[in-house]
């Protein structure tokens, strides 16, 4: 079971992995790895590929660790983002093959507003805003957000999944990501 | 104005800071759209507060716990968290940004061309008897690229690349990187399978006293001056002694 740790004790943590303390490493793999896994496998959707490449993101980590800024990044937003890439190039350099699922589906086994165990890593603040303000987007949009950014796919795999032209795709994500961040510093 | 991604008024950059922290846009836009996040340090916090920002979506997506051998790998692969100060990787950062776009461009290209996703690690060969320095070289992604071992005594130079590397047009050169932060070529290398070298004394005297080595990649038929790579620098590691 993953161990709980606070935010700033996270941020703690990584700070002093970033200076060598491996006892503080371990500290952030223990409450990170299931959420980062999480991550991982749900873009690459093949448990060893994802354990692959979650193997890469700790490693990453541990040499980056030094530039992580807790006054400017949240540790776990910092940590998924650093996850998220490194599956979306795996996913990208053609080593995953993955069937296509529907957007619809996708939604609706995401689109789960209740608070997860996780979520005591991250601000929960932060998390009931973003999900307000993607909240008031139209569905279609912050379904194909949500979708972008949990399966990592681009605008020509959301375009054809949707059945719509590539450039009303990007209109939508486009038009959507500047009202959702207009939302979210209001 | 027709074209329906075109919104009125907003802030082309900030829109594209988001769309690459998203990853939505084609391998050909996110290239150019990394390079330029390379280059400029204020389209490049877009890309981070966009990070910040989306980061909260994947609260809905369900831990799974690893399995246990994950953190055995990753400890293995820890490297002594001095390389990360030392003075020679601050000189091949400065000279990495120095190439800004380019580089960037290339290393994505890299990136993108490496298939294989299990860079095995590689065990150095037989019990020598003295084998006093070895390396290994990881790619800007963490993957280990090469392993590679040097005995001083007899000056024989052991190579074991992954297959990160494989499928690269370009030559791989090695390059010691020196204390002071220069930077000396060894020569060209096989980026594909194992090779012995026989150096001679050519690691003796001030080059003896390298402390990271790394890969270049140069164009076929192009051979670097000694103290300069004109290809991108994709990885690098400490030398260690044994």
């Amino acid at each position: 079971m993953s161990a709980i740790l606070t935010r700033d004790e996270l941020a703690q943590a990584l700070g002093r992995a970033g200076e060598g303390d491996r006892a503080a490493f371990r500290r952030v793999y223990e409450a990170t790895s299931a959420k980062l896994l999480g991550v991982t496998l749900r873009i690459l959707a093949d448990r060893q590929l994802a354990e692959d490449v979650l193997q890469d993101t700790y490693l990453t980590v541990w040499r980056k660790a030094g530039s992580f800024d807790a006054t400017r990044a949240s540790p776990i937003t910092w940590l998924v983002t650093i996850a998220r890439n490194r599956a979306i190039d795996r996913l990208r350099s053609g080593a995953a093959m993955r069937k296509s699922t529907p957007i619809d589906e996708t939604v609706t086994v995401i689109a789960d507003d209740a608070p997860s165990p996780a979520q005591a890593l991250e601000t929960g603040d932060d998390v009931r805003r973003l999900n307000d303000c993607l909240g008031q987007l139209d569905d279609r949009t912050g379904g194909a957000i949500r979708t972008a950014f949990i399966e990592g796919v681009t605008y020509d795999a959301l375009a054809v999944r949707e059945n719509v032209p590539l450039g009303t795709m990007k209109s939508w994500i486009r038009r959507g990501l500047m009202r959702l961040r207009m939302c979210l510093e209001s | 104005m027709t074209d329906p991604t075109d919104i009125g008024g907003m802030d082309e950059d900030l829109a594209l800071a988001g769309e690459l922290a998203l990853r939505v846009l084609s391998p050909e836009d996110e290239a150019a759209a990394r390079a330029r996040e390379a280059a400029d340090p204020a389209f490049a916090a877009h890309v981070e507060a966009w990070n910040e920002r989306l980061g909260g979506l994947a609260d809905g997506i369900v831990p799974v716990e690893p399995s246990p051998w994950v953190w055995p790998r990753v400890e293995a692969g820890l490297t002594p968290p001095v390389a990360a100060n030392d003075n020679s990787i601050v000189f091949w950062r400065r000279w990495a940004i120095g190439s800004t776009g380019l580089l960037a461009a290339s290393l994505a290209a890299v990136v993108m061309l490496l298939a294989q996703p299990e860079p095995a690690p590689v065990a150095t060969p037989e019990p020598a008897p003295a084998v006093i320095r070895v390396a290994t070289l990881t790619l800007e992604s963490g993957a280990a690229a090469m392993t590679l071992a040097y005995d001083a005594n007899t000056g024989e130079l052991y190579l074991a690349p992954t297959t990160e590397m494989a499928g690269d047009t370009r030559v791989p050169h090695l390059w010691l990187v020196m204390p002071e932060g220069g930077v000396q070529l060894v020569g060209a290398i096989d980026g594909s399978t194992t090779s012995r070298h026989h150096l001679g004394q050519a690691l003796s005297g001030p080059a003896g006293s390298a402390n990271a080595v790394a890969v270049s990649m140069e164009a076929p038929g192009h051979t670097p001056a000694p103290n300069k790579p004109d290809g991108p620098v994709v990885a690098q590691g400490a030398l260690q002694r044994l």
